[in-house]
């Protein structure tokens, strides 16, 4: 059925209470009008109403927008990934891609939020992919059950670095250069942890594992260091997008939980 | 001759944040790290006066000398 953006326009500023308007009334124009629920959304936000489920961000429609049209990849699903992706949907991100190869395990549940004693066993991409559509059914999302490999940064604006490898982020640092997509990277052990955005071969990565060997155990994570480490992730990825500009376009910010030491750190030249 | 070092993250535990250091001339980045039992594997960034060095880097009086972990989980 094709109808006129005006028909539909009407339908939601009807429905709309004030300049927000609920989910039921937006699924409600979607199933009148057979139209899809994603281009209902853009239809209300180009038009200055807003999702109810976004007002309390305080961002403009247009913000709301641009948040809503950008597409985000993150690189593993664990401690780092899952909570990024969580925080992106929530803040209205409009299309998540997901890559990991691996399933929820017990050592998992001390700090990836969607492992629970329920998902243990279960491909961490699924689930994230499932939680993700309770918190935000507009979102889309396209899940890789694997590695990183091409189809894992598809398209994306921006990429988000929650691997535990420095091999992978090396792959992934040169994949982003190669499409020219910015990369912010995050990392934890302990109770400390970095982040910085990699782009226009500022050489971050180069920087931060220039002579790594890989560790053969995995690193100790606390999950209040993992938290913290994603809504950093998820905040520079949010400001990129509203090019709000960030001091960590050229350096990183050094996180120390148990001094409560927080240090940006400028990449100097070699 | 007077070296302040500074270490970061998870190289604090047992040791110190900051600290001015009396050393010999021509002590160099990698000596400090060896005298400090840290593991040059476990080595991310070094930083002279705010500016990359590598363990061969020698020092110089007044520098402030900046030693930071690998940190690579996820």
């Amino acid at each position: 059925m094709v109808v006129d953006t005006k028909v539909i326009l009407s339908f939601l500023s009807k429905h709309a209470q004030g300049k927000c308007i609920g989910l039921v009334e937006l699924q409600k124009a979607a199933g009148t009008f057979d139209c899809p629920l994603r281009d209902i959304e853009t239809i209300a936000l180009s038009h200055s109403i807003l999702p109810a489920r976004f007002q309390r961000n305080g961002l403009s429609c247009s913000d709301q927008l641009k948040l809503f049209r950008s597409k985000v990849a993150i690189i593993g699903c664990g401690g780092l990934g899952g909570r990024t992706a969580e925080l992106l949907a929530r803040t209205g991100v409009g299309h998540l891609i997901l890559t990991d190869p691996d399933v929820f395990s017990e050592s998992n549940l001390n700090r990836q939020i969607f492992c629970t004693t329920e998902t243990l066993g279960c491909n961490k991409v699924d689930i994230v992919g499932r939680e993700l559509q309770k918190i935000n059914p507009v979102l889309q999302t396209d899940l890789h059950v694997s590695p990183l490999n091409t189809l894992s940064i598809n398209g994306a604006d921006i990429v988000i670095d929650a691997l535990d490898s420095a091999t992978a982020r090396k792959k992934l640092s040169a994949l982003c250069r190669k499409h020219s997509i910015p990369m912010i990277h995050g990392a934890v052990k302990k109770w400390c942890g970095q982040v910085g955005i990699e782009q226009s071969a500022n050489g971050l990565i180069d920087t931060l594992y220039h002579q790594t060997t890989e560790n053969t155990l995995p690193p100790h994570v606390l999950p209040v260091t993992a938290s913290l480490v994603a809504s950093l992730q998820a905040t520079e990825a949010c400001k990129l997008i509203l090019e709000t500009g960030s001091p960590l376009r050229d350096g990183w910010l050094q996180c120390d939980l148990l001094y409560s030491d927080y240090e940006r750190i400028k990449t100097g030249i070699c | 001759m007077q070296v302040q070092v500074k270490l970061f993250a998870f190289f604090r535990e047992g040791r110190f944040i900051k600290e001015d250091k009396e050393l010999p001339t021509g002590t160099t980045a990698g000596q400090v790290v060896d005298d400090l039992n840290i593991d040059r594997e476990e080595v991310g960034v070094l930083m002279l006066n705010s500016r990359h060095c590598k363990f061969e880097t020698v020092l110089q009086e007044g520098d402030i000398y900046a030693i930071f972990p690998v940190i690579g989980g996820g």
